[in-house]
């Protein structure tokens, strides 16, 4: 697939370079604030996180458990748009042109913003990931193709082989491997399964595969780096940040990252 | 333009409407129900073992029954009703349900879940699930499962258990969202049964099949009753599987009038009603592309119903396709209409429709005028209203306990 590189790509070669592992933190935007959210980008990467990832609230997220779809609810409270999170981006910009974002959420809203997703780059957005189309679709056809834009792709313990090789085809940034069957939060980590099918996708791929979805203590992150380029973490930070969503004393979140950035060296 | 008769394409596409569009832990199993699907529609054994269901378990085939009082007191077009209320369990809904059971059982799947709004669907599902002995888990809105209590006791009879879903706005949506949730959990040993021509490919296609029996039936009876097909169909809309169920063997026959029915609510002007047909625009929710309820953002905004079964923003593809496509028309009627036509049908003929099929009665009022007096109208009875008499009881301001 035709697509220019991005920074995306530059923080994964550099990455490579320093045999690192990848630390990759998601947060809803707009939960609690966007000026919440502002900060905590910052805060994240100061804590030690390689690229972060911007929830895009839905109503409707089927693929998260209770509680980022409680963040998304709230988010959805304070009226967050697609749009706001172009111009949080942009913000986010002034003091940071390194670090990679990726925009994830489900497809209604980046349709119905497909206009704004065509210039999401100028703003310093890098990367997309649409949790609810599948890899191999022609996003040409579905009128949300930008080559400044990574699409990221999901491949979960149930894809298909044939399947594997046609998303890794169509990908550009890297593959997020859904490490278990369930929704977002989830507990039923199995690593000697999770570890085959990586080894797997890596066969198919020159991308770098990370993996998420159920990460939550800094063993978790441990063992999964160790079988992957690097890993995701979600469901646990939106929980402390909604836990500190009123005295906003966000330190503690930032030491865990912190924690788990050392735990995957 | 394609043979309406031939979608979905392989894709699982109706023109531009449907698709599959779900987490990517969701494709395997799709693609497994697809192929099970494909492989069994057409093998005589399953056809045989469905027909056998339908008529000594369900009852079918369900009545052409002539509405005379009705027909009179509208003095326009001989008005005839499809009796789906006459069913096992209530309503058409079960027309697919006995289908998918032996889907699931051919797949070897253990567990059935399923979402309900009106209650119906989870009925349904609880009660084939109860004959072959399966575990049964029923997904249903908080809010819907107030105002449909009667029908989720009958689903704990059945021995399923009810699973009360209160995130966000509390209605079948949200039900749906947490069904898909279990399903993505429970992918290998569940089989999820969705209870309208909604949701992902295959699903959509596979619950219009099951429900055409309902058109089949009607072009014979038809025939057999007053010698040619309806001038005219009318069935209600929310996601839409009994009007597809009736409207799909009539596609290709042009001089057959479709008319699909939502609910406008509080009125279509007010924005709190549940017609997206009428009033919404094309997006994704639940695995497919459709017409939608949403805000310019893409968020799916609430919807106002008094029957819980359409209380939904989204429809099933297909009949987007036919709205754009011209064959079929969809009109909207409210709430104090469907409650008039309600009482009307009731006193009258002797039958008390659900809510649901109320719109479809409703729509009379509008549409009776435009027929003549040898033509012939067809309104698919699509459920009896039982369950809904605590909710027209509180709308008249009469207390029961």
């Amino acid at each position: 697939m035709e697509y220019l590189l991005t920074r995306l790509d530059d923080r994964i070669l550099s990455l490579n370079k320093a045999k690192k592992k990848a630390l990759v933190a998601y947060l809803v935007a707009g939960d609690p604030s966007l000026d919440s959210t502002l900060e905590l980008m910052h805060g994240f990467v100061d804590a030690g996180v390689d690229f972060l990832e911007v929830g895009v609230p839905f109503t409707d997220p089927i693929a998260e458990g209770p509680i980022i779809q409680a963040a998304h609810d709230r988010a959805l409270k304070n009226n967050t748009s697609l749009s706001d999170i172009f111009q949080l981006v942009e913000k986010f910009r002034e003091k940071d042109p390194e670090t990679p974002i990726i925009l994830m959420g489900y497809m209604n809203t980046f349709l119905a913003n497909s206009q704004a997703l065509q210039e999401a780059h100028t703003s310093g957005t890098d990367a997309v990931l649409i949790v609810d189309i599948p890899g191999e679709s022609n996003l040409e056809k579905l009128g949300i193709k930008n080559k400044n834009l990574a699409f990221i792709s999901l491949i979960a313990p149930t894809t298909s082989e044939y399947r594997i090789s046609q998303i890794c085809n169509r990908s550009s940034g890297f593959i997020y491997y859904v490490t278990l069957r369930g929704v977002t939060g989830s507990s039923h980590l199995d690593i000697s399964e999770t570890e085959e099918n990586i080894n797997y996708i890596k066969s198919q791929t020159l991308l770098p595969v990370f993996a998420g979805f159920g990460i939550k203590t800094p063993d978790d992150a441990f063992n999964l780096s160790k079988i992957s380029d690097g890993i995701v973490i979600g469901s646990s930070l939106v929980e402390m940040i909604h836990q500190q969503s009123s005295k906003k004393e966000f330190k503690k979140i930032y030491n865990y990252l912190h924690e788990i950035s050392e735990a995957i060296k | 333009m394609d043979n309406l008769t031939d979608l979905p394409n392989s894709d699982g596409f109706f023109g531009e409407y449907g698709g599959k569009f779900v987490p990517e832990t969701l494709m395997h199993a799709l693609k497994e129900l697809d192929e099970t699907y494909a492989k069994l529609k057409n093998n005589p054994k399953f056809i045989e073992e469905i027909d056998q269901d339908l008529v000594q378990f369900v009852g079918r085939p369900s009545p052409l029954y002539f509405a005379k009082r009705l027909t009179d007191h509208y003095s326009g077009p001989q008005i005839w009703l499809k009796r789906e209320d006459l069913n096992h369990t209530g309503a058409h809904k079960i027309n697919n349900t006995v289908g998918q059971i032996l889907l699931a059982k051919a797949m070897g799947k253990k567990r059935i879940i399923a979402e309900t709004g009106a209650g119906q669907h989870g009925v349904a599902t609880a009660t084939v699930a109860a004959r072959l002995g399966l575990e049964c888990h029923i997904y249903m809105g908080a809010a819907d499962v107030k105002r449909q209590s009667l029908n989720v006791y009958r689903i704990k009879l059945l021995g399923a258990q009810v699973h009360a879903v209160d995130s966000g706005t509390a209605t079948l949506k949200d039900a749906l969202n947490e069904a898909m949730r279990d399903w993505v959990t429970n992918i290998e040993d569940t089989y999820y049964i969705i209870g309208s021509v909604t949701g992902p490919h295959p699903y959509p296609m596979i619950v219009r099949d099951f429900n055409a029996i309902v058109g089949r039936e009607l072009r014979k009876q038809s025939m057999e009753q007053f010698d040619q097909y309806p001038h005219a169909i009318v069935a209600c809309v929310g996601g839409g599987s009994n009007a597809m169920g009736i409207f799909y063997p009539f596609l290709e026959e042009s001089n057959v009038a479709l008319i699909g029915v939502e609910a406008a609510g509080s009125g279509l002007m007010s924005g709190k009603h549940a017609a997206p047909l009428n009033d919404g625009k094309p997006g994704i929710l639940h695995g497919a592309k459709s017409y939608l309820m949403q805000d310019k953002n893409g968020q799916v905004v609430d919807t106002h119903s008094i029957s819980a079964g359409l209380d939904y923003p989204g429809v099933g593809p297909e009949h987007s396709n036919l709205k754009d496509s011209g064959r079929a028309q969809y009109i909207a009627v409210d709430d104090d209409e469907v409650l008039s036509s309600f009482h009307l049908v009731t006193k009258l003929e002797g039958i008390m429709p659900a809510l649901e099929t109320a719109h479809a009665f409703a729509a009379l009022e509008h549409i009776a005028k435009n027929y003549k007096s040898n033509q012939h109208i067809v309104i698919n009875v699509s459920g009896r209203g039982d369950k809904d008499i605590n909710t027209v009881a509180t709308m008249d301001g009469i207390s029961l306990d």
